[in-house]
C-alpha cells in the first residue's frame, strides 16, 4: 500500500511523536511517585509545565493522524469500471426494496471514499488517553493537593505507557482497515471478484467508517471515560479523608462524564437501529455500558446525600467502582463476542 | 404558629426520608440489573450465543427479557412514584404508590403487564409534564430536593426524557414514530442535564442577556 498511501512517513513522524510522549510521560510518572510518598512543593511547578507540553505534543499527533486519514480519503477511492457500475446499481436497487435503511447507488461521477473518524483500531487509545491529558491539566491547576495530582500524573505516565508498548497508532496503522481494502488495491481481480469484493467493502463504508454516527458516538464515550478516570482518583483520595474540594472536584468531573456518557449511548441507539436492525439488546456490550450508566447514575444520586457519612463513602465507593465497570466494558470488547466485538 | 411550623418540618423531614429511600431503592434494582446483565454477558459467550440458529438466539432473548422483566418494572413503578413526589405532600405520596401499585397489579391482573405498564408510563408522563409547566412557571409548590430554577426545570426535562425513552421502547415496531420520539427524548434529557448539572452557568447567560436588552 505504501504505493499509494504514504505509510512510512506516517510511521516515522509519529514514532517520534510516541517517543517524545514517552520522555515526558516518564518524567511526569517518576515526579507523580515521588509526590505521592513525599510531596516536594519545588517539583510542583516544573510539573505543571511538563502537562502542558504533554497535551500539546498530544495535540499535534492526533493532527498528524488527522493528516493520514485526509491521504486516505484523497487516494483510496472505491472506484469501479463503468459497466460493473451499472450492473451494481441494478442491484443496489434491487436490495434497497422495502429496506428502512438502503445503500446509496453508486455515482461515477464520485466515486464512495473513505472518511475515517479518527479513533479507529489503536487510535481510540490515543484519544482517549489525550482526552484524559487535557482534563488532568486543568486538573493539577485547580487542585493544590500535591498527592491528588501525583495520582493524576502517575495514571498519565500508565497511559501513555500503555500507548507506547501496546497500543501505537503509528506503528502499525489500521492493520484491519488497511487488512480489508488492500486486495481492492493492490489485487488482480477479476469483474466478478471485484464486485463481491466491493459488496463487502462498501456496506462497512457506509454502516460504519463513514457513519455519521461514527463522529458522535465513540468520541463521547471515550471523553466520558477520562471524566471516570479523574472521578475514581478523586474518588479513592474520598476513601482517605473527608475533604470538600476533592469530593467538589470529582462531582464536577463526574457530571461532565454523565452527561457525555449518556449522550454517546443515546446516539448509538439509532446507529444500531441503522445497522443491526432491533435485535441487539442483549449483546454483551450493551449490557456491559447499561450497568455502567446505572453505577454511575447511582452515584450522582447518592452524591445528593453525600453530607451524610455512610453516603460520603458509599458514593465514594461507587466512584471507584465506576471506573472499574468502565474497564470491565472497555475489554469486554475483546472478551465477548457480539455485534461490538473488537471495536 | 409554632405548632404550624413544627408540623411543616415534620412534613418537610418525611418528605425527605422518603426520597432517601426511593433513590436507596432505585440503587438497588439498578444494581439488581447490572448483576443481570453481568450474568447475560459470561452467558452470551459461555453458551456461544453469538453462533446459535436464529430461532434459539431468539428464545435466548425472550428469557433475558423475561428476567430482566420484574426489575425493570420495578423500575417503571418506581419511576410513577417518583414523578408525583414533587407535586404531591408525603403522606398522600404513600397513598398514591399503592394506588398506582393496585392499579398497576389489576390492569396486568384483567389485560397484560404491557398494558399496565403503559398505563403507569401514560400517567407518569402527564403528571411530569404538569411538574414541567409548573417548573417552567417558576411555581413553589413543588417539592425538590435541591433549589434553584434551572436545576428544577432540568431535573424535570431529565425525567420527562427517561419516561419517554421507556415509553418509546414499546413502539419499536413503528420506525418513524419511534425514532421521532426517540431524538424528542435525546433533546429533553441533554437539555435537562445542561440546565441541572450547569444551573449557574445558565442562569448567568440568561441574565446577561436580560441586562442587555434595551
Amino acid at each position: 500500500m505504501e504505493h499509494l498511501v504514504p505509510l512510512t512517513r506516517f510511521g516515522d513522524i509519529g514514532n517520534g511523536i510516541i517517543w517524545i510522549l514517552a520522555f515526558f510521560a516518564v518524567l511526569v510518572g517518576l515526579s507523580g511517585i515521588v509526590n505521592l510518598f513525599r510531596p516536594i512543593r519545588a517539583l510542583q511547578r516544573p510539573t505543571g509545565y511538563l502537562l502542558v507540553l504533554l497535551a500539546v505534543v498530544f495535540l499535534a499527533g492526533f493532527a498528524w493522524i488527522g493528516w493520514f486519514h485526509h491521504q486516505i480519503y484523497v487516494r483510496l477511492p472505491l472506484a469501479l469500471p463503468a459497466n460493473l457500475a451499472q450492473f451494481l446499481n441494478s442491484h443496489l436497487q434491487m436490495m434497497n426494496q422495502g429496506a428502512d435503511f438502503g445503500l446509496p447507488l453508486y455515482d461515477a461521477a464520485a466515486p464512495p471514499r473513505y472518511v475515517l473518524p479518527l479513533w479507529l483500531e489503536n487510535e481510540k487509545y490515543y484519544f482517549w488517553f489525550m482526552c484524559y491529558a487535557l482534563l488532568a491539566l486543568p486538573a493539577h491547576f485547580r487542585m493544590q493537593h500535591p498527592r491528588l495530582r501525583a495520582a493524576l500524573h502517575i495514571l498519565l505516565a500508565v497511559q501513555v505507557g500503555i500507548l507506547f508498548g501496546a497500543a501505537n497508532p503509528f506503528a502499525d496503522p489500521l492493520p484491519n482497515f488497511f487488512g480489508a481494502v488492500e486486495p481492492w488495491f493492490t489485487g488482480n481481480l477479476s469483474p466478478a471478484q471485484r464486485f463481491g469484493l466491493f459488496m463487502q467493502l462498501y456496506p462497512k463504508m457506509i454502516f460504519y467508517y463513514n457513519a455519521e454516527y461514527m463522529w458522535f458516538h465513540p468520541p463521547l464515550l471515550f471523553l466520558s471515560y477520562a471524566c471516570i478516570t479523574v472521578t475514581f482518583v478523586t474518588s479513592v483520595f474520598m476513601l482517605v479523608r473527608r475533604e470538600q474540594e476533592v469530593e467538589k472536584m470529582g462531582y464536577d468531573h463526574a457530571r461532565l462524564g454523565f452527561f457525555l456518557l449518556t449522550l454517546g449511548m443515546l446516539l448509538g441507539y439509532p446507529w444500531a437501529l441503522k445497522a443491526w436492525r432491533p435485535n441487539w439488546w442483549w449483546d454483551p456490550k450493551i449490557c456491559s455500558s447499561i450497568m455502567m450508566w446505572a453505577i454511575y447514575s447511582t452515584y450522582l444520586h447518592t452524591r445528593l446525600y453525600a453530607h451524610k457519612p455512610f453516603m460520603w463513602y458509599f458514593s465514594s465507593f461507587l466512584g471507584i467502582l465506576c471506573f472499574l465497570a468502565m474497564i470491565f466494558t472497555f475489554i469486554s470488547s475483546f472478551f465477548f463476542p457480539g455485534e461490538h466485538t473488537f471495536v | 404558629m409554632l405548632q404550624d411550623m413544627q408540623n411543616g418540618k415534620k412534613a418537610a423531614g418525611r418528605a425527605g426520608a422518603l426520597d432517601y429511600w426511593l433513590i436507596l431503592a432505585t440503587a438497588g434494582v439498578l444494581f439488581a440489573v447490572s448483576v443481570i446483565c453481568v450474568y447475560g454477558m459470561f452467558y452470551y459467550k459461555l453458551a456461544l450465543v453469538e453462533q446459535l440458529p436464529p430461532a434459539e438466539k431468539a428464545a435466548y432473548l425472550n428469557t433475558m427479557n423475561g428476567v430482566i422483566a420484574p426489575f425493570i418494572i420495578g423500575l417503571i413503578l418506581l419511576l410513577g412514584i417518583c414523578v408525583p413526589k414533587r407535586l404531591l405532600p408525603a403522606s398522600w405520596l404513600y397513598r398514591f404508590a399503592a394506588a398506582l401499585t393496585v392499579s398497576a397489579g389489576v390492569l396486568s391482573w384483567r389485560l397484560d403487564i404491557t398494558a399496565a405498564l403503559t398505563a403507569v408510563l401514560a400517567a407518569s408522563l402527564i403528571l411530569q409534564l404538569v411538574v414541567l409547566a409548573m417548573a417552567v412557571a417558576g411555581s413553589r409548590r413543588l417539592h425538590f430536593e435541591k433549589s434553584g430554577y434551572w436545576v428544577r426545570v432540568g431535573s424535570s426535562l431529565i425525567h420527562l426524557g427517561l419516561i419517554l425513552f421507556v415509553l418509546d421502547l414499546l413502539l419499536y415496531r413503528h420506525l418513524v414514530l419511534h425514532l421521532f420520539l426517540f431524538w424528542v427524548t435525546t433533546g429533553a434529557s441533554v437539555l435537562g442535564m445542561v440546565f441541572c448539572f450547569y444551573a449557574s452557568a445558565v442562569a448567568g447567560i440568561f441574565r446577561r442577556r436580560e441586562n442587555t436588552q434595551p
